[in-house]
């Protein structure tokens, strides 16, 4: 075997290795366990469920109101609110990523962060 | 093979791995093929707009106006919308947004042997679903209001309707299904191929996802409107669905009422069907069959699918069991615990 055929065969290895590190990097899956805190249209907390630690967070809406954000478990939902309806609260943890929780009376959206294209 | 050869074939790899990854890197990050959301809150519900483009945020300001547009024509309690006018003065001029929604509900009405009837409203509001103080009207309350409904008291000549005396309507059982349509036809004026969006649960997809595979909407189980009931794959369809968990309250004698009244007996609708999907092209159309279809019962159902089979369903019986039509067999992926089967409606 040849010197340059030895190079090429290394060249031609490391490619292949890099190559599927970038696969690997570019195509992970985004965590399902990242959600997003929006509140009219802005995203004011981005939290990874897997290393939160269990604590409730208060939002002040513009409007004086507020929503209780609890993290239990790797788990989230608004555990309290001051708004009419308690729809917010009545929906529990967020379990899909097309059920948001919604507090309509503030403007509060929490969901998963955007997987991509799901 | 000499040095030299060789050095000029691991510099044309070294190339064309790059130019690869550079093209890669392009698609990641070009913002036709990465999406752009906007939050919308009206019609007294929460929206989504997904939408992928170059120009997102133009489309979606767009969209975003249009659908305060059609709220301001379309809402029953906003002063002045041409519903509030039609139900006050019993005759308006309206807009040509609102013309073609009554005409639909007259259609679907018809068609329907009256299952769906935006002449309820007297009915809605009197249970409470329209302030949130719910209450259970007695029967002589309900047999009175009963005599001004019927889709056949709207007259409309072009832009002209006339209701008749005591009638009133609402066009919430339509009004999210003709503003899915009218947000996804902003987005194909803009050259966009690829959106979705959500408008209260009611999904509406245009084209297919920026990789070409199909848009995953889930459906709830309504007997866990907290979890997914099953997914199916679109694209380019609305996927629009009327269930008895979506507004409802319990009674002092322990039973749900829910906002979905049957026309002819002015109660909640209550003829097995707890859940009804209706998947095609128009939103406008699937709003309103599945409202009728909730109110219809399965047999109906199946009769009306025989004659018209365009759109697709999934239905849920309260004895938990899914219905889905045909046409979804290599679409649909059941995750419930329900049994599920492909009826022969189509």
């Amino acid at each position: 075997m040849t010197k340059g055929v030895k190079i090429l065969i290394a060249a031609a290895a490391l490619l292949f290795v890099g190559s599927l590190v970038w696969i690997l990097l570019s195509f992970r899956d985004s965590d399902s366990t990242i959600v997003e805190v929006v509140q009219n249209n802005k995203v004011i907390y981005t939290f990874d469920l897997s290393k939160e630690k269990d604590r409730t967070i208060r939002v002040n809406a513009p409007d004086g109101g507020w929503n209780d954000i609890k993290i239990e478990n790797g788990t989230i939902c608004i555990s309290d609110a001051d708004c009419s309806d308690h729809t917010c609260v009545k929906t529990g943890v967020l379990r899909s990523e097309q059920i948001p929780i919604v507090c309509l009376p503030h403007r509060l959206v929490i969901r998963y962060a955007d997987k991509r294209d799901s | 093979m000499t040095i030299k050869k060789l050095n000029l074939v691991l510099l044309t790899a070294v190339i064309l791995s790059l130019c690869s990854c550079n093209d890669k890197q392009n698609t990641g990050t070009k913002s036709s093929n990465e999406a752009v959301t906007r939050d919308v809150f009206a019609m007294d519900t929460y929206m989504n707009l997904k939408v992928y483009s170059d120009d997102a945020e133009t489309v979606l300001n767009e969209a975003e106006e249009r659908i305060y547009q059609l709220e301001k024509e379309l809402s029953v309690t906003s002063e002045n919308s041409d519903v509030w006018v039609l139900d006050h003065n019993k005759n308006a001029d309206i807009s040509d947004d609102t013309a073609r929604i009554i005409r639909k509900a007259v259609d679907i009405g018809s068609m329907t042997n009256g299952a769906l009837d935006i002449t309820l409203y007297p009915l809605v509001r009197e249970w409470g679903f329209t302030t949130g103080e719910y209450s259970i009207p007695d029967k002589k309350r309900i047999d009175e209001l009963l005599k001004n409904v019927g889709y056949e008291r709207i007259k409309l000549n072009g832009n002209k309707a006339e209701l008749s005396e005591n009638a009133e309507i609402d066009l919430g059982a339509l009004a999210k299904g003709y503003t899915g349509d009218e947000v996804i036809d902003i987005m194909k004026s803009h050259g966009v191929s690829s959106a979705i969006v959500s408008l209260g649960g009611n999904v509406q997809a245009l084209g297919s996802k920026p990789d070409g595979s199909s848009w995953k909407v889930a459906v709830r189980d309504p007997f866990s409107p907290e979890k997914d009931m099953c997914v199916v794959e679109i694209s380019g369809k609305a996927v629009i669905t009327s269930g008895n968990y979506e507004r409802f309250f319990t009674g002092d004698d322990g039973r749900n009422y829910w906002h979905i009244l049957d026309p002819k007996d002015g109660f909640p609708a209550d003829n097995g069907i707890v859940s009804a999907t209706v998947i095609g092209d128009n939103g406008l159309e699937c709003d309103a069959l599945s409202t009728a279809f909730f109110v219809m019962g399965l047999d109906k159902i199946k009769e009306y699918l025989a004659d018209n089979p365009e759109n697709d369903v999934i239905l849920v019986t309260d004895d938990r069991k899914i219905y889905y039509s045909s046409g979804l067999s290599d679409k649909f992926t059941n995750i419930s615990d329900m049994p599920a089967e492909v009826t022969a409606i189509d």
